[in-house]
């Protein structure tokens, strides 16, 4: 067992680190707010430059052929700055899908087509799923994965009747999709299809869990640096030990979400569609830091971080959306207590990481 | 101990009943439930016209004596008042800075010209006021205002300088009354005056701050040689903490009994929501609105123990702990909003940056633990004052 990340890993997020904290900095995303896409495609570029888009294909297909477990401090970094494009969802969830599709001989010729076009940086693919009302960003994709029932069709962005929402977070640009189900587009179906469907809650859950434990981080930061500047009473706001627990409780709660991430992410890769426990438990614990933050952070900051004017305003928000994306804290223990309620649950220390081989055997035996 | 109305106040309870049934209706129809807390930019001239129609039924200041054109209403009478207000829908008061905080401050502090004054056009619904305390530097620790108030020796007249943040309302305001320093040598608390000031001014500056709720109800007011006459101050010169800390007891006092109301509405529409989507049946939400619940009338009961028998208006020590709990119970009440509403919680149903009534719920109760005090400011004074703990150390105040 090791539970460390390796230093090829660390090295690349802490690159990819550096590249977002220039890139994306909270004006670059206030500029996004005002332009037509909400895109900076010069940044879009560069993070397909450094091979971001390729990382979770296979090799065989033209990919890096990595795992969940090698982006998914990537992930968090990209939370960290509150970055607006669904670049995670986009790597770490509809990919993976469309990879999913043609490893178990399903789908059409579009599949491959599609890939091949996310290979190239040059198709962009939105992915709907029920648990989720609407889209983000779906008026900058090329494709969309979308469900109905059990099936799951890839349809060009020409099949898709797009509807326009407003986000309480600036940043999001969401909308609902539409669509009528035709056999041309099916890719999945059946037990597949449900199966499909299934990693692929796991897999959005996993993503907005990452991301809030980098924006948890991202306010923490602010919320230092404001309380240790800003001055009452003759001293730093920070100095105050209500100040302090405020900011520190956060902190315990973040750095306790993460481990639980890292499993959860190894157990995706491996596999997703059986990772329901370990990515519920992961959304819980990272909904629950991502809402802390907000509120104690925001309280730290007074009355100026009530103002649309304070950056902390573009994390929070993100925080509060992306604490419901993908099911909020109810969905996800919910899923926790109805697997530990099973008739045959597999409960017991030796489980604590997946199934006790011991006790198998005995059972066997 | 006697907890039940008498007949009178009964009595008086339909009288309210009938007028608001006869009045708030019509040209009244589309404010009602409009303008409370996260909503007050809404339908601003609509409920300044409502004013004077509460005024001409009598129904403005009713807590104020006869003789300033008050009912003198017993705290009995004041709490069906706004019980019956709540229940009408009726709409987020525009005269409420005056009718509980200027109007009570004044007849507690003020001399017999500021009261003939200032006090006729509260009352009749035509002079909105604002509050200045806050300063860049001094919010939390208010005593560190800068703005300073000078004297002209000939003329008596005060000429203000300095700068006000976070005012609510001052831009849909007539007045501001203002904490400033007379003495330009003085520190913390001593050497302040309490000012009455029109805002209708050249050496008034408003300017909204943005919230993050995408509207402005707040501003920053700017201060360049204002000028307020040499009656307009309340107190003496240097009377100034004295009287602004008066008026901080009016907030906590009778003035909350409307909002509890508002509290109440808030959390029948979250019930009524989740009944009608379904998240009612989900045990957590059902455990959430029941304690939801216990909390409110918890505090509806501490709030009756607080102001019995003190007809005054005037607070007894439990006081002290209620902005702390109504603030925690709002915050998490407007998480509860979000909860009910599920996935949909994120999504505005207008185009435009316009938040539904439960979305602005969740994100002014961000505001309640901060405004009138914060919750760490809270539990200070609760420890230091009410329970004598030892003091935190504090700075060398500037
Ligand atoms: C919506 C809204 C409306 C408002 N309306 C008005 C108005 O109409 N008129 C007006 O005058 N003001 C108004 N205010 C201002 C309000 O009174 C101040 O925001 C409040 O007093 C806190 O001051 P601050 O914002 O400067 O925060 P700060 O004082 O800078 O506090 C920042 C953080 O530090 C903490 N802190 C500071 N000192 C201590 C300490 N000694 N011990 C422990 N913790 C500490 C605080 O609790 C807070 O978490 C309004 C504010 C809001 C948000």
């Amino acid at each position: 067992m090791n539970f460390n990340f390796t230093q090829d890993q660390l090295d690349f997020q802490d690159a990819i680190s550096s590249m977002l904290r220039t890139e994306v900095t909270a004006d670059s995303i206030r500029a996004r707010w005002q332009n037509e896409s909400g895109i900076d495609s010069a940044f879009m570029q560069q993070a397909h430059d450094l091979g971001l888009n390729s990382m979770l294909i296979p090799e065989s297909l033209g990919g890096l052929g990595l795992t969940a477990v090698d982006f998914i401090l990537l992930a968090e970094a990209c939370g960290e700055v509150a970055l607006p494009e669904p670049l995670v969802e986009s790597v770490m969830v509809t990919t993976p899908s469309l990879v999913d599709i043609l490893d178990q001989g399903l789908g059409n010729a579009d599949v491959q087509k599609v890939i091949d076009g996310v290979l190239a940086g040059d198709v962009r693919v939105a992915l709907g799923h029920t648990i989720n009302p609407c889209i983000n960003y779906a008026d900058s994709a090329d494709w969309f994965l979308l469900p109905d029932g059990d099936g799951v069709y890839l349809l060009p962005k020409e099949a898709v009747t797009l509807e326009a929402k407003t986000s309480v977070d600036p940043s999001r640009r969401l909308f609902s999709a539409s669509f009528a189900a035709s056999d041309a587009y099916l890719v999945a179906d059946g037990e597949a299809g449900a199966n499909l469907q299934r990693a692929t809650l796991n897999r959005g859950a996993l993503a907005s869990a990452a991301q809030l434990v980098g924006l948890s981080r991202g306010m923490l930061q602010q919320s230092v640096s404001y309380t240790s500047d800003r001055e009452q009473f003759g001293r730093a706001i920070g100095a105050n030990q209500a100040v302090k627990h405020l900011v520190a409780d956060v902190a315990v709660q973040v750095e306790y979400a993460k481990p639980v991430i890292y499993r959860a992410a190894y157990t995706v890769g491996v596999s997703p569609s059986r990772a329901d426990f370990a990515v519920s438990h992961a959304k819980s614990a990272a909904g629950r830091a991502g809402l802390l933050a907000s509120r104690h952070c925001m309280q730290v900051f007074g009355a100026m971080g009530y103002t649309w004017e304070c950056d902390l305003q573009i994390w929070a928000k993100r925080a509060w959306a992306l604490a419901r994306e993908w099911g909020d804290e109810g969905f996800h223990t919910n899923r926790i207590h109805e697997w530990l309620l099973r008739k045959n649950a597999l409960l017991g220390p030796e489980y604590t990481f997946g199934r006790g081989s011991l006790t198998d055997r005995a059972k066997a035996g | 101990m006697k907890l039940a109305f008498t007949a009178a106040d009964e009595q008086f309870r339909e009288e309210v009943a009938d007028w608001l049934n006869d009045n708030l209706r019509d040209e009244f129809t589309d404010i009602r439930y409009r303008g409370g807390p996260g909503d007050e930019h809404r339908f601003v001239d609509e409920r300044k016209a409502w004013e004077r129609r509460l005024a001409d039924g009598r129904w403005t200041c009713i807590g104020w004596p006869e003789a300033w054109g008050g009912r003198a209403a017993s705290i009995e009478q004041q709490v069906i008042f706004h019980e019956e207000y709540a229940r009408a829908g009726g709409p987020g008061r525009m005269g409420h800075i005056g009718d509980t905080l200027t109007g009570p401050t004044l007849l507690a502090f003020g001399s017999e010209h500021q009261k003939a004054k200032y006090l006729p056009p509260i009352r009749d619904g035509m002079a909105f006021w604002s509050q200045g305390y806050s300063e860049p530097g001094a919010g939390s620790d208010l005593a560190a205002i800068r703005t300073k108030a000078v004297q002209d020796e000939i003329s008596g007249q005060w000429k203000i300088t300095g700068q006000k943040v976070w005012t609510s309302l001052a831009h849909e305001s007539d007045f501001v009354f203002v904490l400033a320093r007379v003495d330009r040598d003085s520190s913390r608390h001593h050497g302040l005056g309490f000012f009455l000031v029109a805002l209708d001014q050249p050496g008034v500056t408003i300017r909204p701050i943005n919230q993050l709720t995408g509207t402005a109800e707040f501003n920053e007011v700017y201060f360049d040689d204002a000028v307020c006459d040499a009656e307009d101050i309340v107190g003496a010169p240097g009377d100034g903490w004295k009287v602004a800390m008066g008026l901080l007891g009016f907030e906590r006092g009778v003035s909350t009994l409307g909002q509890q109301m508002l509290f109440q509405t808030e959390l029948d529409e979250i019930i009524r929501i989740a009944k009608a989507n379904g998240a009612s049946r989900d045990p957590d939400i059902r455990q959430r609105i029941a304690e939801a619940h216990i909390g409110l009338k918890t505090m509806r009961y501490n709030s009756m123990r607080m102001l019995s028998g003190r007809e005054d208006g005037s607070l007894s020590r439990e006081a002290m702990i209620y902005k702390l709990y109504w603030s925690s119970w709002h915050r998490n009440l407007g998480k509860l909003a979000m909860d009910v509403l599920g996935p949909d919680a994120e999504l505005i149903e207008s185009g435009s940056y316009e938040l539904n009534k439960l979305q602005s719920l969740f994100l002014f109760t961000r505001a309640d633990t901060i405004y009138g005090g914060t919750n760490q400011i809270q539990r200070n004074l609760i420890a230091e004052r009410a329970l004598g703990m030892p003091k935190e150390p504090r700075g060398q105040g500037k």
